[in-house]
């Protein structure tokens, strides 16, 4: 394996073809192959089962032309033993076959493909290489149906009862993609789905932007897939909410299958001695989400249950959490530091640029020549050498670019490509590799700032490109190398809000052996979770939050602030410090890193007659009831839910993500107490996602009575005598339903608490809807925009419990990446003052980061006034560069040589 | 053997008398029923049942009764079930995990242990990792490229 260079020349030469597992099937790769082109490792592989030598005795081409004697037919496969202390589960899933479907179709009429498989249509790198084509005649389609719930929702034909969670955002994802790749008029998206389950952040609008788009959505699960005329397209069949029977045409179908638990599921519950539930999902409690039943293992991702990426990642952050606590004696015992090769002096050398430009699949290629800007590369001074790549950021031009630094001898390099703030680190770490200072790279955003925004116009963008990389190329030249500095790191952390999700934070903190300060704005610890009787897994949520708060108050490495408030903030990443109010007395704490969880509270609703009658409650409300005079409620004729109160409503454009299960879980309990009692739910879309969909089938076997409301056509709330009554259309009698209520409960939205004195005071980030902007929706969803601050709670979004108890430990684990060191290495983009500074003071005021201080020294007898910056605390954002009269101040890597010259650049192509 | 009383169990769980029957008949609970209202327990599944249920063994020990046939062992923490016994460190804690699977989530949590002080041994079937979301081709809300 150490030998192979991936040069392809093996699968190149190997006789075998094989379906592509990578492609779904819809292409075909050799018996040896890469998975696919950015594979960690790049390292070919021979396929056993299908290898001419290894099946039949006989061939061995590869090994005949392999350059490098990587391939070894004498290498068998091996035992190995390695110890552990600690074991994480994170298998994934399994698409859901839906060749068992057989009104569907699914193999027997071409155009009817998966999601998974539509996905690849998509992709760059998929078998038609992003050109969308049908499979049955190669032709571009126009009219596509998604078909939601295939395999999920369902409980026959060897479907699964449960809702996968994901398949509704992406067959919206992929509807609105498909706009991108396809030509000319015609274009038809259409989504057949039961509820509309968009149930996370920014999902709504997504929606809502997907809606006004174009994409046809409709309300109806099809019973019937056939093949068009010559098998050649498909006809849907389906029955429209008001009862009446539609066939329609459509030049392709997706099946929105679902997600199920891994093959191996079984074997692996059965090796590691864990608990499954009975969809063969590993089983955990609300309160510990990622523990099995075994001390040790921890689980996360789509096998603790169906989920999509942000949650896999906190929960593998999580996951992290539990085993770095089980394992905290032996830490650092074992692991070791990467190490680099001395860095190359480059200073007196003759510049030589390496210029490698990025064709990002089609995100690029597709709009920009990247041929000609490749060509026009070498024409610039100083450039020896120029590449164009598929993928830049592959693993496999990693080694190129390393070994073109070594063959040219380069000292300069330019990657045209996407955005230095994604992928500037990867780039740095491969010139350092290669024994280059990390600084000597500039990077040509010829992608978001460029391919993105000029799709309509190759010819400018191309234009554009070639003036990009030449102002890159220029400011290259003047690059010099960089030293990184380093700090300490205060091994303290202050969390911010005494609910769940900050106790569970402090407590792993603490756990850990890092002091902690919780900070708690009432007197009172717990938070909304005091508020609710049960987990959607019936768990007692008071006992066990009594539990935690006590364990809280007992820990000696917990300091517990209550009726405390943040007054200040200063420093940066690994070494703050705050004054705080605590009960009227100040104080002061020193930190590195700090959990923000200040939680969320139920929205008071206007509508619906609450306040003016004492029947109209809200969820928490309704809890209480539930909790002290059971037996009263018990007696109620009928009780009444309304969904979506203040929630998915032009103004809090956003699901509460919590309420339908909440609204479930109480008219169950009402039917418990009483099963003669009329319980009607009066909702939009029911989410009950993942294996809560379970109780929505169960409430409904148990009586309960669900109708469905727009949100044009609201339930109304009228008084009539002494009677509560609701009026609301029934879409499938198609005529208005009276009902009474007893008790009318609302399941209104959750809404973050007022956060602006914190987010002002750590100056990040919130969304339009005032919940805390994470960094990456999908790959840093716990961290923050600022470094060193963390999310966990309600504050970022609504979420039920044990989503709440994961983030909160998935906090910590990415704050144990910072305080388990104790140094940090700082970028090395900072301030320096010049000697022609004389103390103007006009950079003070601007600097975001206090980073700037005033000093007076004396010159020959003099008094002088000079500025001095805190390297620690500058985040070399430019700020006192550009307020600067007189060049007093300059930052390292965009100095006013550096950056004339790029303006000297762009200039040049004017004459 | 030791014998425990079946309410008594069922009061420490908190699951009714009859769940506890029933789990001894699905085999969740290995025991024997009998003498009487009592469950019989080898040394080895009374440590499992304290365990898998969370139960503090010294306290349960108090309510139950011991027949011939061995006594109730001292527990060793069960911290790390999989930390190599005996033989070339004993009693000593492995600061390294095995994260099984390479998709986004094993990745994460290798990475996250890594940089905080833990070898990772991160297991995968296929050759490469990435997993599900390598064959991805956007993401969303933000239709950022999944590669």
């Amino acid at each position: 394996m150490d030998k192979c260079i991936a040069c392809g020349l093996c699968a190149q030469k190997c006789p075998k073809k094989v379906d592509d597992d990578y492609n779904a099937g819809m292409s075909q790769r050799k018996a040896i192959y890469l998975k696919y082109s950015q594979t960690v490792p790049l390292k070919y592989a021979i396929d056993g089962e299908h290898c001419l030598y290894t099946a039949k005795g006989k061939c061995r081409a590869c090994e005949k032309f392999c350059p490098t004697g990587a391939i070894n037919f004498t290498d068998t496969g091996a035992v190995v033993t390695v110890n552990v202390g600690a074991v994480i589960l994170a298998p994934g899933y399994q698409a859901f076959d839906p060749s068992g479907i057989a009104p569907y179709g699914y193999g027997r009429i071409p155009d009817v493909v998966t999601g998974l498989e539509y996905e690849r249509l998509l992709s760059a790198s998929g078998p038609n290489q992003g050109h969308l084509l049908r499979p049955s005649d190669h032709k571009e389609p126009k009219r596509i149906a998604w078909v939601q719930c295939v395999g999920s929702r369902c409980t026959h034909t060897g479907a699964n009862g449960y809702c996968s969670t994901v398949c509704c955002m992406y067959a919206v994802k992929q509807a609105v993609v498909t706009a991108e790749h396809t030509h000319g008029d015609g274009l038809n998206q259409t989504i057949f789905f039961m509820d509309l389950r968009s149930h996370n952040k920014e999902f709504e609008r997504y929606v809502e932007s997907a809606r006004s788009n174009g994409v046809r959505f409709i309300r109806s699960r099809p019973h019937t897939i056939l093949p068009g005329k010559n098998n050649i397209g498909v006809r849907l069949a389906y029955v429209t909410e008001d009862g009446g029977r539609t066939e329609e045409d459509f030049d392709m179908a997706v099946l929105s299958v679902g997600l199920e638990a891994p093959p191996d599921a079984l074997e692996l519950a059965h090796k590691f001695g864990i608990d499954l539930d009975r969809y063969n999902f590993a089983r955990t409690s609300s309160f510990t989400p990622v523990t099995t039943n075994r001390d040790g293992i921890y689980v996360c991702g789509a096998f603790q249950s169906p989920k999509a990426i942000p949650r896999s990642v906190t929960e593998a952050s999580a996951a992290a959490t539990e085993a770095a606590k089980a394992l905290l004696p032996a830490r650092g015992t074992l692991a070791r530091e990467k190490t680099y090769p001395p860095e190359r002096k480059t200073t007196g050398e003759e510049l030589r640029l390496g210029v490698f430009v990025c064709s990002c699949g089609i995100n690029i290629a597709g709009v920009v020549d990247v041929e000609a800007v490749a060509d026009y590369a070498r024409t610039l001074p100083h450039v020896v050498c120029v590449e164009n790549n598929l993928f830049t950021c592959s693993t496999d031009t990693q080694v190129l670019i390393a070994a073109r630094i070594e063959e040219f001898n380069l000292n300069r390099i330019v990657v045209a490509a996407c955005t230095p703030r994604t992928h500037e680190p990867l780039f740095q770490d491969t010139l350092r590799e290669a024994g280059l200072n990390a600084y000597l790279l500039e990077m040509a955003n010829i992608r978001n700032q460029n391919a993105w925004v000029h799709q309509k116009d190759p010819a400018f963008a191309t234009l554009k490109a070639k003036d990009q990389v030449r102002m890159a190329v220029a400011k290259v030249c003047r690059d010099y190398p960089l030293a990184s500095m380093s700090v300490p790191v205060v091994q303290k952390a202050l969390v911010i809000g005494g609910g769940v999700a900050g106790m569970t934070a402090a407590l792993d903190l603490a756990d850990q052996g890092y002091p902690t300060v919780l900070v708690e704005k009432s007197d009172k610890l717990g938070g909304a979770a005091w508020h609710l009787n049960t987990t959607w897994k019936c768990e007692d949520v008071r006992a066990w939050l009594g539990r935690l708060i006590s364990r809280v108050d007992n820990h000696p490495s917990i300091q517990v602030l209550k009726n405390a408030r943040l007054k200040s903030v200063s420093g940066s990443v690994g070494n703050f410090a705050s004054d705080l109010e605590v009960g009227g007395n100040p104080m002061n704490v020193a930190y590195g890193i700090a959990v923000l969880a200040t939680g969320g509270a139920e929205y008071q609703p206007e509508e619906y007659r609450f306040g003016q009658d004492p029947r109209v409650m809200t969820h928490h409300q309704f809890d209480a009831e539930l909790r002290e005079r059971a037996a009263m409620v018990q007696q109620a004729g009928s009780a009444v839910f309304i969904q979506c109160v203040g929630s998915r409503e032009p103004g809090r454009m956003y699901c509460s993500r919590v309420c339908c299960t909440h609204s479930v879980m109480s008219a169950m309990r009402l039917k418990e107490l009483n099963p003669d009692m009329r319980v009607f739910v009066l909702y939009r879309d029911m989410r009950t996602y993942g294996q809560r969909e379970d109780l929505y089938t169960r409430a409904r076997e148990l009586g309960v009575i669900f109708i469905r409301f727009d949100l044009e056509n609201k339930p109304e709330v009228y008084q009539e005598g002494a009677a509560l009554r609701i009026k609301v259309m029934d879409p499938i009698l198609g005529r208005p339903l009276r009902l009474e209520a007893d008790y009318l409960v609302l399941a209104s939205a959750i809404v973050p608490h007022d956060q602006q004195e914190l987010t002002e005071l750590f100056k990040c980030g919130v969304n339009p809807d005032g919940f805390l902007n994470e960094a990456h929706p999908k790959l840093r969803p716990v961290d923050l925009t600022v470094d060193g601050l963390f999310a966990a709670g309600l504050c970022h979004h609504p979420k039920p419990l044990d989503e709440a108890v994961s983030q909160a430990k998935a906090a910590v684990s990415r704050a144990g990446v910072i305080l388990a060191k104790a140094a940090m290495q700082l970028d090395a983009i900072k301030s320096e003052v010049t000697a022609a500074c004389d103390g103007c003071a006009l950079c003070l005021d601007v600097c975001p980061y206090r980073a700037i201080k005033l000093e007076e020294y004396g010159d020959n007898g003099h008094a002088r006034r000079r500025i001095v910056t805190d390297k620690a605390l500058c985040k070399g954002c430019g700020l006192c560069e550009a307020t600067c009269p007189k060049e007093g101040v300059t930052v390292h890597g965009f100095t006013h040589d550096q950056l004339k010259a790029q303006v000297d650049a762009v200039l040049e192509a004017l004459g | 053997m030791i014998v425990i009383h079946v309410l008594t169990l069922a009061q420490e769980i908190g699951v009714h008398r009859n769940t506890i029957r029933n789990w001894v008949k699905t085999g969740r609970i290995s025991a024997k029923p009998g003498p009487g209202k009592g469950l019989q327990f080898t040394p080895d599944d009374f440590a499992r049942l304290c365990r898998d249920f969370n139960l503090a063994p010294e306290q349960l020990k108090t309510m139950a009764r011991t027949l011939p046939g061995g006594d109730v062992p001292p527990l060793a923490t069960p911290a790390s079930p999989l930390a190599p016994r005996g033989q070339d460190r004993p009693g000593k804690m492995v600061g390294a995990v095995m994260v099984v699977g390479g998709g986004i989530a094993g990745i994460q949590a290798a990475l996250d242990l890594a940089d905080s002080g833990y070898y990772v041994y991160l297991v995968e079937k296929s050759p490469g990792i990435g997993g599900k979301m390598s064959q991805l081709d956007k993401t969303y809300p933000t239709n950022d490229c999944a590669m």
